[in-house]
């Protein structure tokens, strides 16, 4: 059993070559595939972190990517690492020597060569998107001075700390009045919006729970009317590594998503392939006043209303009826061909009818 | 007569050419201050450097403190006094906090942030551990260029004062044939001139002798200076890269328990939140139990490791950055000392030397 399996710390494993290559390859490939929009954290932003990783590995820069052992994917020591080469590449480039110096002479000393693969690194990433640890912004929609009402889109890009990376637009609308705290202020010229920072820690810290938790919290809040909430999450991933020792997998994928930890399991016992395979998959998660009908299209994660127990189910419906929202939660997937089968009998299973794009 | 004559013809017509571009006092002021130039430009890259280091060990030590509070909290909900006791406590320690009822920034945001810091940090003074190698190769290729001058000015000075040592017998001879001859006659007179172009060159080539021991001495003085500020340079990133290889190592390993520790303190504060305004979703809600259990099975699990891990990082890291910042003040205060020690001396040497014209040979 490869030592990449087993855990160094708590929830992280390390990946080191010749597995690395394949890993970040199929991660770039999947989602490029995934054909994200807006309600999902930024697509080539994320891409422009995992390609900095790309060439980090190629350069030697570092030995090894750390990653979620839950979630399978680059964990906040990897992500961090990227954000951090990215804001002191410019500041490094400006000290080294240039390009030709080192390669005249990189055969005097080992520094040399090292600086060489070390510059051109840091060229190649120099003003190249890259994604953000944690990102807020707050949009004005629109303002009417005369009723005192703005209305405002939230958008928080987070690394969650449960592995996966989820976007979370929040659509509200606030209504001012001197004997209201607002949460979300106006400038001078009631153009520019920036959330207090009560207001951000709530979204912050409510983050990891589900759309229809957040709406209810939100909306509770005094002089706010939520008009939507969405999370679109990229992640978890599941992987197939075969190399020399062994195969590398996720440690624990039961702690991202149990369903489907249980079919995967069963596939790895079963699976002779020698080829590296990989699952993204992608959610979509909505409580919204103009979703039409409350349904879970997603087969790894049921609405909340389905599984409350029936002692709580009066107090819970009575709760509903105070909150104008529907719930409507959506799963694509990408794959490469040898998962295929088992994600399309995940999703038969469960009942629901899932996009799933195949990469090559 | 005709063999004496023959082998003073030969000397006085000797073409004596020294390696290397020619010397004088001036030539050779200008060359060593070239010299001294590249190596002050060294010093000051290394007083840079080193005013950088200090002042990043100097942030990372407080960071160190501040995981450290960290691990005593948490130590402390082991033994009473519950949760909120040493939950305000912690977070007065997190810059921008200074009280709070309940917490109105996210804590797993806050630790974020700081790490995220503490990873720049490091990174920062990980460049320079590349910078102060390449200037140690630069300078140990000085230190070989430095070594051809003084073996050829060695090799001059040694051409020149065989040269010297054959024109003072020459000279010695023309003398004593002088005194066999009447004075004041023709072959006299051939003599005197004779002795006179010896002690023309004996002039240029003695003050020569006086130059290349001279640029002798100044260039392996200046090589030992350079080679002690190699070392203090190879010193000097030695010192940063163990400490910036170990904290990189640390922050890896952390990452997973700051995101952790920021997630568990947060939920607290969402349950309650949460109790406020959702009677049955803070009852029933799978993700309540579940961060309830959460929190419970990680620190549980992970308490004892975590508080081992940070405290051994604490003592050993901090233990290893006031050392270094006690040998790099130890290297600063030597420095200084062999700065005036040499300046000194200088003064001392400055009162006889090169500049005074070369002694007359004895007649």
């Amino acid at each position: 059993m490869s030592e990449m399996n087993q855990l160094v710390t708590l929830h992280t494993q390390s990946l080191r070559e010749p597995v690395v290559t394949p890993y970040l390859d199929r991660l770039v490939e999947a989602l490029r595939a995934a054909r994200l929009n807006n309600s999902f954290p930024d697509r080539r932003r994320l891409q422009g972190s995992l390609e900095t990783m790309q060439k980090a590995m190629a350069a030697k820069l570092y030995e090894q990517v750390y990653i979620d052992a839950r979630a399978g994917m680059p964990n906040m020591a990897s992500f961090t690492r990227v954000v951090t080469d990215h804001e002191v590449a410019s500041g490094s480039l400006e000290r080294m020597s240039d390009t030709a110096t080192y390669e005249a002479r990189r055969e005097e000393a080992e520094v040399y060569a090292r600086l060489l693969d070390k510059r051109r690194y840091y060229e190649s990433i120099s003003g190249q998107p890259y994604a953000p640890l944690d990102e807020q912004r707050v949009q004005l929609r629109r303002h009417d001075p005369a009723t005192g009402t703005a209305e405002f889109r939230i958008d928080l890009t987070k690394l969650d700390a449960t592995g996966v990376y989820v976007r979370i637009t929040i659509e509200l609308t606030q209504v001012a009045g001197t004997w209201r705290r607002k949460v979300i202020d106006l400038d001078a010229d009631g153009e520019s919006a920036a959330a207090s920072q009560a207001f951000h820690a709530t979204v912050y810290r409510n983050a990891s729970f589900d759309a229809e938790h957040l709406f209810i919290h939100m909306h509770d809040i005094e002089g706010v009317s939520v008009d939507r909430v969405q999370r679109g999450v990229v992640g978890p991933v599941l992987f197939h590594l075969p190399h020399d020792q062994g195969r590398v997998v996720p440690a624990e994928p039961e702690q991202a998503n149990s369903r489907m930890a249980h079919a995967w399991q069963r596939w790895l016992e079963t699976t002779t392939t020698s080829t590296p395979e990989l699952m993204m998959s992608f959610q979509s998660d909505i409580a919204a006043r103009d979703v039409r009908e409350e349904k879970s299209n997603d087969p790894l994660d049921s609405l909340f209303s389905t599984q409350i127990q029936a002692s709580e189910r009066a107090r819970y419906d009575n709760v509903r009826q105070r909150f104008p929202f529907k719930v409507f939660k959506d799963r694509k997937f990408v794959v490469t061909p040898g998962l295929e089968d088992l994600v399309r009998a995940v999703c038969e299973g469960a009942g629901t009818k899932n996009l799933v794009y195949r990469m090559r | 007569m005709s063999a004496g004559t023959k082998s003073i013809s030969d000397v006085l017509s000797r073409d004596v050419s020294y390696s290397g571009e020619g010397i004088s006092v001036r030539s050779l002021e200008d060359n060593i201050h070239q010299e001294r130039e590249v190596q002050d430009g060294k010093v000051g890259e290394l007083k840079l450097l080193r005013e950088r280091n200090v002042e990043i060990q100097s942030a990372m030590t407080d960071e160190l403190k501040k995981l450290r509070k960290f691990s005593d909290y948490i130590d402390g909900t082991a033994t009473g006094g519950g949760f909120w006791a040493g939950f305000k406590e912690m977070v007065s320690y997190i810059p921008g906090l200074k009280s709070i009822a309940i917490s109105k920034r996210s804590i797993e945001e806050l630790l974020k942030q700081q790490y995220h810091v503490s990873a720049r940090r490091v990174k920062e003074a990980a460049e320079y551990v590349d910078t102060l190698k390449q200037s140690e190769q630069e300078l140990y290729k000085e230190i070989n260029r430095i070594n051809g001058k003084i073996v050829e000015s060695a090799e001059n000075e040694r051409r020149a004062l065989d040269y010297v040592l054959e024109l003072r017998d020459s000279k010695a001879e023309l003398e004593a044939e002088m005194q066999a001859l009447e004075a004041g006659s023709v072959e006299a007179r051939k003599i005197e001139a004779d002795i006179d172009k010896v002690q023309a060159l004996l002039s240029t080539h003695s003050s020569n002798v006086q130059l290349y021991g001279a640029a002798e001495n100044r260039y392996a003085s200046l090589k030992d200076n350079t080679r002690k500020l190699a070392e203090t340079i190879r010193n000097l990133g030695q010192d940063i890269q163990q400490y910036t290889t170990a904290a990189s190592i640390k922050l890896d390993m952390a990452s997973a328990q700051i995101q952790a520790i920021g997630r568990a303190a947060d939920a607290s504060v969402v349950m309650l939140e949460m109790k406020k305004s959702l009677d049955v979703m803070t009852e029933s809600m799978n993700v309540t139990t579940q961060f309830v259990s959460d929190t419970q099975v990680f620190f549980r699990q992970n308490l004892d490791k975590l508080v081992d891990e940070l405290e051994t990082f604490d003592e050993s890291t901090t233990k290893m950055l006031d050392e270094n910042l006690k040998k790099s003040k130890e290297i600063e205060e030597r420095r200084i000392q062999e700065a005036i020690e040499k300046a000194l001396k200088r003064r001392a040497e400055a009162g006889g030397g090169a500049g005074e014209p070369p002694a007359s040979p004895s007649t």
